[in-house]
């Protein structure tokens, strides 16, 4: 898989992960019930949970600030340190929906699909983005893909 | 340059090239070895810095998130009696039902009292509710259970009948109220007899032998089995949940409530009155 097709990819995920992410933020200030395809509405209750929050902030809205920054460092100039800030921000992002699904599992035996759809993504994107890491670079020339050094300053979503 | 660290003027020209050719491999991928090696560590720092995030999330909230902190003695606890005596001091009670008999609507209340959203319905939005439509009249509330937070079936079991059975001295209210306010850590283990003992200790009036004595009554745990038939029925999996109704009519779910949010209570409640 070239650089540029894995980075499409992680944008597309994580452009689905903000929609999640923006519309349970929307829900949680609107006071409106999630859509939940459940009979007695499980993602209402784990959306009003008291683990919907974390320090007083809604982890809703932490999901909607995550997202952004993970889109930010996948659209900044390509280079060895924003893939690693993507790994990074896309590792912690897998962590907290780790522990969000831990709650969800072992403490609230509730689970809300949006928040499963939105630790899924996580979980990929955290894949890919670990997998891009570690492989480094794409080399000067390689047709698979454009070089880091050539695509350095040109946002994927302005040139594809 | 020394002539031994200089090209052999043996070998060709084509030789030379590719000896140099080599040797500018053998130092990138010497390079790109170092290189990946820098970002293992890196990855590793990364994730070791998540797990200790976690870690830490988890601490912050299995405090105050997951339950209290157990059962309170001295003036802790002097304390939190004199809070639910003055919110339920004074109302009727009869069995698990707390409110005027002749309340014109009726709210059913399924609980787990090792749930902590149960716990932080019962300390933020229920005291409003009592206040306003109970103590009122308008309002009766009846407590059941549901099996949610407690993992252990016997001790869910125990912790209700303990309950149910102080409802025999029309006091099962302090009683659940107070378990709430004291409610341990999640998964804890926390409630041992004498967890229950040191709950029905704090009942102002609780006569401890009568308690004791109806603990045994199998009357309660059939309505604890009543109360899951009930709940099931209603396909409820969570606590707390909520059927509301005019006293004596037709009970309808009470879904699109949050537990921490008392509008919405008031709103189901008032379009009951009207």
């Amino acid at each position: 898989m070239s650089d540029r097709a894995l980075r499409t990819t992680m944008i597309v995920l994580a452009t689905i992960g903000l929609g999640v992410a923006s519309y349970l933020t929307y829900v949680h200030y609107s006071g409106m019930p999630p859509l939940c395809s459940t009979t007695h509405n499980t993602c209402l209750k784990v959306q009003t949970s008291i683990y919907s929050k974390l320090a007083g902030v809604p982890v809703a809205l932490i999901g909607l600030i995550g997202y952004v920054v993970i889109l930010a460092s996948l659209l900044a100039p390509q280079r060895e340190q924003t893939r690693f800030a993507t790994m990074a921000f896309t590792l912690a992002g897998f962590g907290f929906s780790a522990y969000l699904t831990g709650r969800e599992a072992f403490s609230l035996h509730e689970y809300c699909e949006w928040c499963l759809s939105s630790a899924a993504i996580m979980t990929v994107l955290a894949c890919l983005s670990t997998w891009r890491f570690l492989r480094g670079a794409p080399a000067p020339g390689v047709p698979a893909g454009p070089s880091a050094e050539a695509d350095a300053g040109t946002p994927l979503a302005a040139g594809s | 340059m020394s002539p031994a660290s200089g090209p052999d003027p043996d070998l060709t020209r084509k030789e030379r090239r590719e000896q140099a050719r080599a040797e500018r491999k053998a130092m990138e991928a010497a390079a790109a070895q170092t290189a990946q090696r820098k970002r293992m560590l890196q990855l590793g720092g990364v994730i070791g810095l998540v797990v200790v995030l976690v870690v830490v999330i988890v601490l912050a909230t299995s405090g105050g998130g997951g339950g209290g902190t157990g059962l309170q003695k001295g003036s802790k606890s002097n304390a939190t009696v004199a809070t639910v005596k003055s919110l339920v001091g004074g109302i009727p009670q009869s069995g698990n039902v707390l409110g005027n008999p002749n309340a014109p609507v009726t709210l059913q209340y399924f609980g787990d009292l090792e749930c902590p959203i149960c716990r932080e319905f019962t300390l933020t939005s229920l005291p409003t509710i009592i206040k306003k439509y109970v103590r009122t009249g308008k309002l009766k509330i009846e407590y059941n259970s549901l099996e949610t937070a407690t993992h252990e079936q016997e001790t869910f079991r125990e912790q209700q009948v303990a309950a149910y059975a102080a409802g025999k001295q029309n006091l099962a209210w302090y009683f659940i109220e107070l378990f709430y306010h004291e409610q341990g850590p999640e998964d804890s283990g926390y409630v041992t007899e004498s967890y229950l003992q040191g709950l029905a200790q704090q009942v102002p009036g609780l006569n401890l032998p009568n308690w004791s004595a109806a603990r045994n009554a199998p009357a309660y745990a059939e309505q604890v089995t009543h109360d899951a038939q009930v709940a099931n029925a209603e396909g409820f999996t969570g606590t707390p949940s909520f059927l509301i109704g005019k006293s004596g009519q037709h009970m309808e779910k009470l879904e699109t409530v949050s537990p921490e949010e008392v509008s919405g209570f008031e709103a189901a409640i008032n379009k009951q009155l009207s």
